[in-house]
């Protein structure tokens, strides 16, 4: 056997066991959920429908009432990034101790969001620690459980959700700005720029691509993250208050049996993140071609 | 206005400490109410160790740490074995279609596991992989190897040519090679993998909700399920918090640099 041809023989044969895996457990299953979403089955008889199963389910106002939370969500995306951002550019003036202040800041990354719903729950209620401070400030005639209502459980949702990407993104936004050049931050303190105005107008500008990346991680995040937090905080609830589509699929899968429609859903999921995915494909393509 | 250089660091220096006043509260907030009775809880005063022992009445805690460890090393096995490979095959090996091979791989990455879920319960019960570790173990070495392996080519990529094949040349085989020379080059990028990883399925609740036995949860899942029942005192949630927690966090505080390098790669296209 030549050389080349082993070699190409040690490429296939060292590369089939992750193919392998990820074609068994990822890839076929997503044929086979396009396959179930137009069925009707309710784990013990299948019956085929046809495509006319994405009708009927763009016509049901609870899809849309699930959908719509997802909507909601997008708006903590601008506060999940610029929170970080601004935090990111004050560890970035490195003062004392800021070594230590970014590990702090980076140990939620590290905890499950079970636990961090765990201590929301409490957080959020008409005994916590939010209502607790309320009270201090004077508003404590109004204490209530903000996980009861429908728009006040989505909102405490999203702070959560908000509090847990400070890490991940402070992280992204710092690793940026080691990238920068340090004699434009220089030219512009000798421009007689001040501080902010060296952030909006020399470092922001610079950190693009970064804060791209930042953006898809945190969509991804909210649209298919927060399993574990609406589990533990709400259970989707009070109604469908807090009922994003990731965890409409677990609801309609497997808690009332209808793997049919919950597929359906998954493969709606599936499409939207391909999107986000394909967008931000194309804005690093435009970006390329613009230099 | 001109602020004196020295009073505006100490702003920044009081500004960072109200962050990590935010960021570390709920971890105070925890210890400090997992050492109450339900009692001391409700008025907010005294502490003692009733919480833990309610926890360890309700959970069964050290079996369920044990679970925890043994899927995660499970997985980890699985995914880094996969991944090396295939990462070396994709970066120094490269064959008509590998491109495209490894694209498919990668491309996984963007499957959200809620869209296979309830194919991927379909499968594993028909084959019983359920009644065991096995199903969800499986699940969590496929959804880590996409990242793993494009990680993994990433850092092989880096590895000169030349001393693949000066090694070849002397006799050793594409197989040894890569055990003997790629191999222990890569230790960083398995460090990497291995924390992320770690991390990623000991936070896990939904693989180990719907794949493992009630017998064989982990401990995250079993506390999930324990606060479901809405019934257990909160010393004892916050207790349980606490230790399914504190693995991650000494991990983490350990090898903090290997997942920072891991989430920044993330961003090397």
């Amino acid at each position: 056997m030549t050389l080349r041809s082993r070699r190409r023989r040690a490429g296939i044969v060292l590369s089939i066991p992750a193919v392998a895996l990820v074609v068994a457990l990822l890839g076929v299953p997503i044929g086979q959920a396009v396959y179930y979403s137009m069925t009707m089955w309710n784990g013990t008889t299948s019956t085929w429908i046809g495509p006319s199963t994405y009708t009927s389910t763009f016509t049901d106002p609870i899809f849309w009432r699930v959908l719509e939370n997802n909507g909601l969500l997008l708006l903590a995306v601008p506060f999940a990034i610029g929170i970080p951002l601004l935090i990111a550019a004050l560890l970035n003036e490195h003062v004392r101790g800021w070594r230590f202040f970014r590990s702090v800041y980076f140990l939620p990354t590290a905890i499950s969001w079970v636990v961090i719903g765990m201590f929301a729950l409490r957080f959020f209620s008409a005994t916590g620690v939010l209502n607790q401070l309320l009270g201090h400030v004077g508003f404590g005639a109004q204490a209530t459980d903000l996980l009861a209502g429908e728009g006040s459980a989505l909102l405490a949702l999203a702070i959560t959700f908000i509090w847990s990407m400070v890490g991940t993104n402070t992280m992204i936004f710092l690793t940026g700005m080691a990238t920068l050049d340090p004699t434009l931050i220089e030219a512009a303190k000798v421009d007689g720029l001040n501080r902010f105005q060296i952030f909006w107008r020399v470092t922001l500008p610079l950190l693009t691509r970064f804060v791209q990346f930042a953006f898809v991680i945190t969509v991804i995040s909210a649209f298919s993250a927060l399993f574990s937090l609406i589990f533990v905080m709400t259970g989707g609830g009070p109604g469908f208050g807090t009922t994003t589509l990731e965890f409409f699929v677990y609801q309609t899968g497997f808690q009332q049996v209808q793997f049919g429609v919950g597929a359906l859903y998954g493969i709606i999921l599936f499409v939207i993140m391909a999107v986000v995915g394909l967008v931000q494909l194309r804005l690093i393509r435009a970006e390329d071609s613009g230099w | 206005m001109v602020i004196p250089r020295k009073l505006s660091t100490w702003a920044l220096f009081a500004l960072m400490v109200v962050v990590a006043v935010i960021m570390l509260y709920p971890f105070w907030y925890m210890i400090d109410n997992a050492f109450r009775s339900g009692n001391q809880f409700d008025r907010q005063n005294g502490h003692s160790f009733a919480g833990w022992h309610q926890l360890f009445a309700n959970l069964p805690v050290v079996g369920q740490l044990l679970n925890s460890t043994l899927v995660c090393a499970a997985a980890i096995v699985i995914i880094l074995a996969v991944s090396t490979t295939a990462g070396f095959a994709f970066a120094k090996l490269q064959y008509r279609g590998s491109g495209t091979v490894f694209l498919l791989v990668v491309s996984a990455l963007m499957v959200p596991l809620q869209s296979i879920i309830i194919p991927e319960y379909v499968n594993l019960a028909k084959f019983n992989l359920t009644n065991s570790y096995t199903g969800a173990v499986l699940v969590y070495a496929a959804l880590g190897t996409p990242f793993a392996t494009f990680l993994m080519a990433t850092y092989y990529r880096g590895i000169s040519d030349e001393l693949i094949e000066a090694a070849v040349m002397d006799g050793l085989g594409y197989e040894r090679t890569f055990l003997n020379i790629a191999l222990p080059l890569s230790l960083p990028a398995i460090a990497t993998v291995t924390v992320l990883q770690f991390i990623q399925i000991w936070d896990d609740l939904l693989v180990g909700l719907l794949f493992l036995p009630a017998n064989q949860r982990t401990i995250t899942v079993g506390l999930a399920t324990l606060s479901a029942g809405r019934t257990t005192s909160i010393p004892a949630l916050m207790a349980g918090s606490i230790v399914s927690a504190i693995p991650a966090i000494i991990v983490y505080l350990i090898f903090q640099r290997h997942l920072i390098k891991g989430l920044t790669l993330g961003m090397g296209r």
